[in-house]
């Protein structure tokens, strides 16, 4: 038994944390190069894109490793964005602890600097976050942007009815051309700026105004606003606690000044500004909330008092090997089957079907959880009369006998079909969908009225539902995967509370990466919606934290924020008293984090071609702030003026307007605190203890460094 | 097929204190608990080495699970202090750190085990009977009317684990919910004797941590498609409910060995579904609301119930139990969010630690003085003792002198170096020539009694520099005076920001290094099976 202590490991875990770090870089930003990933021993390839899957991706046995994996995991299980700001903090202030530690600053005050710089910035940035507000005032009068929604593709067989709402994507995808390893393609956030003023203009139609005149507010509204807004005495207050402390009266006073400056309350401009350079996707997720908005409405009479979107009822259905364009989202539930069924759903077709739905496997040998089978039993029989069934096709006959008794058409299973089963149904113009998720299962047994059932055998008539439709949606001749053609099917009911978002992609390699960006692009906009506030994106809110934790550099630490870490605001220690001396130094290291961050993402934005062009701008930025007396309305200023990555400078001579970025407020700064509280834990470590029984004998020059017990 | 080998002769070894590799060993064990010791302690990460989880720690429980010692000295006290863990969650390194001290400051003074043990064993009881004392001015009586001292009580425990990633907002929230439940588990009526509740911590992972709550009762996990079906209730006065503790999956009961052979057409399986109805039409015509079974309900049954307007919940787990049968006493819920598994893991042994620390308090109403503070002004009390009042001491205890002083001597560095332990990040410790407290310096200062840049409050907090006090280096040979006993009023009525100890865990700590200090001294061989 021995136990192996490492010591002396102090530094060496804060630059495997940079090292990784480094790995995710490109990701930053709404340009996100993708990355190759190659087995060397199997020659298999993974085509990546974000930090989660390059995480997955990566060999990290070592224990900082498996700190960083978790701690990215945690935040993606959590939130499902923020993972790439996560990765590059982590390296960035790892760098920065650890040119704190070659400075000779004790690490308890690096922990206790550090931590109480990051909370005071997540307090500044306060004063930065923009209200969404009755978002879903004009939802009902857009129809899903019905000018955006150009033509149906006459090729595809959409059954009248079914409500599919069919988009053809002709706008400029990034998202769908970042397989390059390098593109300097100009700004992303260039296309959406039609889709946005295409919503906006349709939201205002509901007015009672002739097109005409709205367009010419449309454009006086965007020339005014931003005088308004340079003028506005609300940018000239230096004072910003004082509105931030209340803020009913602020949008009062705001409301007479520059109503839409501070608050957004446009579902489409807030769904651009979210989306991050990837327009497609959110496309996507746009439609997604307007059908469930629809949805709700109908509900509930009408009433819509309050719609929360809902993540959880939404479903993806991926098809590799069709074009980008058929992407699209429906009502329902649409899966994948194979062209055997083809028949039996036509005949499907034109009637509302009876529906059970199994919460397990629909099989002989299933058993609910928790139930165990005696194995030492033997059936005998006790007359010489052969029994010729199996007591698999008795089971299966008996299956058949209650669909046909309970008149159902259609069975939803959660787990595995019997094959033999799904056959003789399929004799009998039944359908059984086996691997049906949960949340599925759950929205058709509300619509339908159906109750979910362990044994179909056990059924009565108040477990069926009634009224489900079946239809074909179209033919998917997957030759790319095991060359056996299928179709698809749509699955739905009178006001089910389901959407299926079908993602579709000529590269298969991709398929995983589109679905990866719809969910992120959902996740952002339920949070954005949830929170009901969001933040001014493109780099706004780390600029001002840049600009605060600089000037909390300069003060003096009497009039610091008291707002320690853990106990060193309430202690005794020497290190309370000496931290007035190391404080600046602490505080510029962090800052160097934010700086590092704000220039790559400039970098990967393609704004700037070098890192010292970027550091220009934010320097000429800092500067400005600085100058200003106040730093957040400076920014917000900058912000409105150039409405999208705030540094850009370079680009406002031009007069086209440019759709504002917003980005989630609670899942950004729990990112930041995740990225600090790793590095912190790894520089507070000085020792890895390997435990367990392993009798492996370390040679005399492995067990260097290593202490036995 | 089993095997059989001659049993091999055990090595016998003796001294098993002397060799070199006994020292090194110690000392090891002694360097890593030394540095995760207090709120600016070391973390260490403990893991497999073959992809297993990683727990970054400082908690003595912890650390001492995952460290597979060796050595029998080692052995022995990492069993004693995980025996003082079990017991008491609190001053788990306090115990081990001191017990290595003792064991190496002893071992070098070449005197005989005996005489150490004896006078050891007098300086124990001098601690204790000081501690427990009237004139102890290291304890503060805790006044449960207020939940200042509570709360010092319980934010010291959590700030002595950086590996919760707290910060101090955070730190206040805890705190105060730990307060809660430690409050929501007294009953309301309490007699004579207090049987208090139970508190059942929740995980919620990643989330905030100012996201954790406590509840009171019990909180059952339960599927959202069931929680439709089973909301709003509406009765709410005679609300009956069945527990069961068996199964009702409708397994077959245990069918023994052998084989069982069963008619053509015969069902066992639906036999016992049937006994499981007939169960269920009972539970109907008791008009039973709500089900409650530790593990599975058959679905059928469930479905059955469901049909009758019976709640049913099942796979409630062993841990929820127990308090389930208390629940009409005093069972609460504490919902425990972190950002992550690691930080998790050890916010919630903080979290246990202080609700037992809390716990023991009632038991016996003090806290005593924390930041090294009770180390630093106990040791100035036994110095202070065995020079001025030594004769008692030689008469009883049969030794000489020089005995006695040297004894006192490692017994009293033994304490100062535990409290010196404090620091990690070189600074210097002094103490005060009063009432003995400990104050942190920053290091290299100008020796002179006078320093200008002097902390301004000692280790726990208690008193500030303001007064005239004369300073010296802890560790730093200097004269014993007597330091001030009885606590006075207003120094009880400061507690708002003080640093606390549990008195019960610390005092338990304090005997339970000092006799397995002693054990190990003790032992002249060792024996080992070597199959």
């Amino acid at each position: 038994m021995d136990c192996r202590v490492i010591n002396k490991r102090r530094h060496t875990g804060l630059q495997q944390l940079s090292s990784f770090a480094e790995t995710g870089r490109t990701f930053l930003g709404p340009v996100k190069s993708s990355k190759f990933i190659i087995d060397e021993e199997c020659h298999e390839s993974v085509l990546i894109s974000s930090a989660v899957r390059l995480l997955e991706s990566l060999d990290l046995t070592s224990a900082v490793g498996q700190l960083l994996s978790e701690a990215i995991q945690a935040q993606n299980k959590t939130y499902r964005t923020g993972t790439s700001t996560l990765l590059f903090l982590v390296g960035a202030w790892s760098s920065a602890a650890e040119e704190c530690l070659h400075l000779g600053v004790p690490i308890s005050l690096i922990v206790s600097v550090m931590s109480e710089g990051l909370n005071s910035c997540i307090e500044e940035v306060e004063s930065l976050q923009v209200p969404v507000h009755s978002v879903y005032d004009h939802i009902d009068s857009t129809e899903t942007f019905s000018g955006l929604s150009v033509s149906l593709d006459p090729s595809l067989h959409i059954p009248s009815g079914t409500g599919l709402v069919q988009k053809e994507h002709d706008l400029k995808d990034v998202a769908s051309q970042s397989l390059a390893f390098c593109r300097l393609s100009g700004r992303p956030v260039k296309s959406p700026q039609l889709f946005r003023l295409q919503a906006r203009f349709e939201a205002d139609e509901n007015t009672s105004q002739t097109p005409q005149t709205l367009k010419n507010n449309l454009l006086a509204d965007t020339c005014c606003r931003k005088s308004v807004l340079t003028h506005s005495r609300h940018f000239s207050r230096t004072d910003r606690h004082q509105w931030i402390s209340k803020p009913g009266e602020l949008l009062e006073q705001l409301s007479a000044a520059a109503p839409k400056t501070y608050r957004c309350s446009d579902l489409a401009e807030l769904e651009v500004g979210l989306s991050h350079g990837d327009p497609s996707s959110m496309r996507l997720v746009a439609e997604a909330v307007r059908l469930q908005h629809q949805n709700a409405g109908m509900r509930r009479g009408g009433h819509t008092v309050l719609f929360p979107f809902d993540i959880s009822r939404i479903f993806t259905c991926c098809l590799p090997g069709l074009p980008d364009s058929l992407s699209c989202v429906c009502p329902g539930y649409i899966t994948v089957l194979s062209m055997s069924s083809a028949t039996l759903i036509k005949e499907l077709q034109n009637q509302p079907v009876r529906v059970v739905l199994v919460e397990g496997d629909l099989t002989e040998n299933y058993r609910h959880l928790g139930f165990n089978k005696p194995t030492n039993i033997k059936t005998v029989s006790e007359s010489v009369k052969v029994q010729q069934d199996s007591s698999e096709e008795l089971w299966t006959d008996h299956v058949l006998q209650v669909l046909i008794k309970f008149n159902v058409n259609l069975v939803l299973a959660r787990g595995n079909v019997s094959e033999g089963l799904a056959e003789k149904c399929t004799d009998s113009k039944r359908l059984v969908i086996g691997s049906v998720p949960e949340s599925v299962l759950q929205a058709f047994a509300e619509a339908s009225g159906a109750v979910q059932v362990a044994y179909i055998t056990h059924m009565n008539e108040n477990c069926v539902g009634s009224g489900v439709s079946v239809t074909t949606w179209r033919s998917v001749t997957s030759d790319t995967v095991d060359g056996i053609s299928r179709m698809t099917v749509v699955l739905k009911t009178e006001g089910i509370n389901l959407v299926t978002v079908v993602l579709t992609s000529p590269v298969t390699a991709q398929m995983q990466t589109k679905e990866d960006r719809f969910w992120t692009c959902a996740s952002r906009l339920y949070y954005a919606l949830k929170e009901q506030k969001v933040f001014p994106g493109g780099g706004a809110v780390e600029l001002l934290c840049l600009t605060h934790l600089q000037s909390l550099a300069g003060q003096s630490v009497n009039k610091g924020n008291q707002d320690c870490s853990g106990w060193l605001h309430n202690t005794s220690s020497w290190l309370a008293s000496s931290a007035a001396l190391y404080r600046p130094t602490v505080l510029k290291s962090l800052a160097d984090g934010w700086h590092r961050y704000l220039s790559t993402l400039l970098r990967n934005t393609a704004v700037y071609s070098s890192d010292s062009e970027a550091a220009t701008s934010i320097q000429c930025h800092l500067q400005n702030a600085a100058d200003s007396g106040s730093p957040s309305s400076y920014i917000l200023n900058e912000y409105s003026k150039l409405n999208s990555v705030i540094l850009n400078s370079g680009i406002s001579d031009k007069l086209e307007p440019i759709p504002r970025v917003y980005d989630v407020v609670t899942p950004k700064i729990e990112a930041w605190r995740r990225a600090l509280d790793l590095v912190l834990l790894v520089l507070q470590t000085d020792s890895e203890i390997i435990t367990g029984l392993a009798h492996t004998q370390k040679s005399s020059q492995e067990s260097e460094g290593f202490l036995f017990l | 097929m089993s095997r059989l080998e001659a049993k091999k002769p055990s090595i016998c070894r003796r001294e098993p204190l002397t060799g070199e590799r006994a020292g090194a060993r110690l000392a090891a064990l002694r360097g890593l608990l030394t540095s995760c010791y207090g709120p600016a302690g070391r973390l260490k990460q403990l893991h497999n080495g073959r992809g297993g989880p990683v727990a970054a720690t400082s908690h003595s429980a912890a650390l001492l699970a995952g460290l597979p010692v060796s050595h029998p000295v080692l052995k022995v006290l990492t069993a004693a202090v995980r025996n003082h863990v079990a017991c008491f969650s609190d001053g788990g390194l306090f115990t081990a750190i001191l017990c290595c001290n003792l064991v190496e400051n002893v071992q070098r003074l070449g005197l005989t085990p005996t005489t150490v043990i004896r006078l050891n064993k007098h300086l124990l009881s001098l601690c204790t009977r000081y501690l427990k004392s009237e004139v102890c001015a290291c304890r503060i009586p805790v006044d449960f009317g207020s939940t200042q001292i509570l709360l010092s009580l319980v934010r010291s425990i959590l700030t002595s684990k950086p590996a919760c990633m707290l910060i101090a907002k955070e730190i206040d929230h805890i705190s105060t919910l730990i307060l809660k439940a430690f409050l929501l588990t007294i009953p309301e009526n309490a007699q004579e004797h207090i049987i208090l509740g139970k508190s059942i911590i929740v995980p919620l992972k990643g989330q905030r941590v100012i996201d954790s709550a406590v509840l009171p009762g019990i909180l059952i996990e339960v599927s959202e498609v069931q929680l439709m079906k089973i909301l709003p209730i509406k009765k709410s006065d005679s609300f009956k409910v069945a527990v069961f503790c068996v199964s009702l999956s409708g397994d077959l009961s245990d069918t023994g060995e052998g084989t069982l052979l069963v008619s053509y057409g015969v069902s066992l399986e639906n036999a016992a579904l049937d006994q499981l109805f007939n169960l269920g039409k009972q539970l109907v015509s008791d008009h039973v609301d709500l089900v409650l079974c530790q593990k599975v309900i058959h679905p059928s049954l469930k479905q059955f119930l469901r049909t009758h307007q019976i709640i049913a919940v099942d796979r409630i787990g062993v841990s929820l139990m127990e308090p389930l049968s208390k629940v009409t006493a005093t069972v609460c819920s504490l919902l425990l969010c972190n950002r992550n598994d690691t930080a998790w893991d050890e916010l919630k042994l903080t979290c246990q630690t202080a609700l037992h620390a809390l716990q023991l308090t009632v038991k016996e109403p003090y806290v005593l003085l924390g930041g090294g503070c009770t180390e630093t002004h106990l040791v100035a009390y036994i110095r202070h003792k065995t020079r001025n009042e030594p004769e008692s001491v030689l008469r009883d205890e049969r030794c000489s002198q020089t005995e006695l002083q040297l004894i006192t001597e490692a017994f009293c560095s033994a304490l100062e170096s535990l409290a010196g332990s404090l620091e990690h990040d070189g600074g210097e410790v002094l103490t005060d020539g009063k009432y003995g407290h400990f104050w942190s310096v920053q290091a290299n200062l100008p020796s002179a009694v006078n320093w200008p840049d002097l902390p301004s409050r000692c280790g726990c907090g208690l008193y500030s520099s303001q007064e005239e006090l004369s300073w010296s280096f802890l560790r730093s040979a200097h004269h014993p005076f007597p330091p001030q006993t009885c606590l006075s009023h207003e120094a009880k009525g400061s507690a708002n920001t003080l640093t606390l100890d549990c008195f019960t865990a610390k005092l338990s700590g304090l005997q339970v290094a000092v006799e397995t200090a002693s054990l190990i001294l003790d032992l002249s061989c060792v024996i080992e099976d070597t199959n």
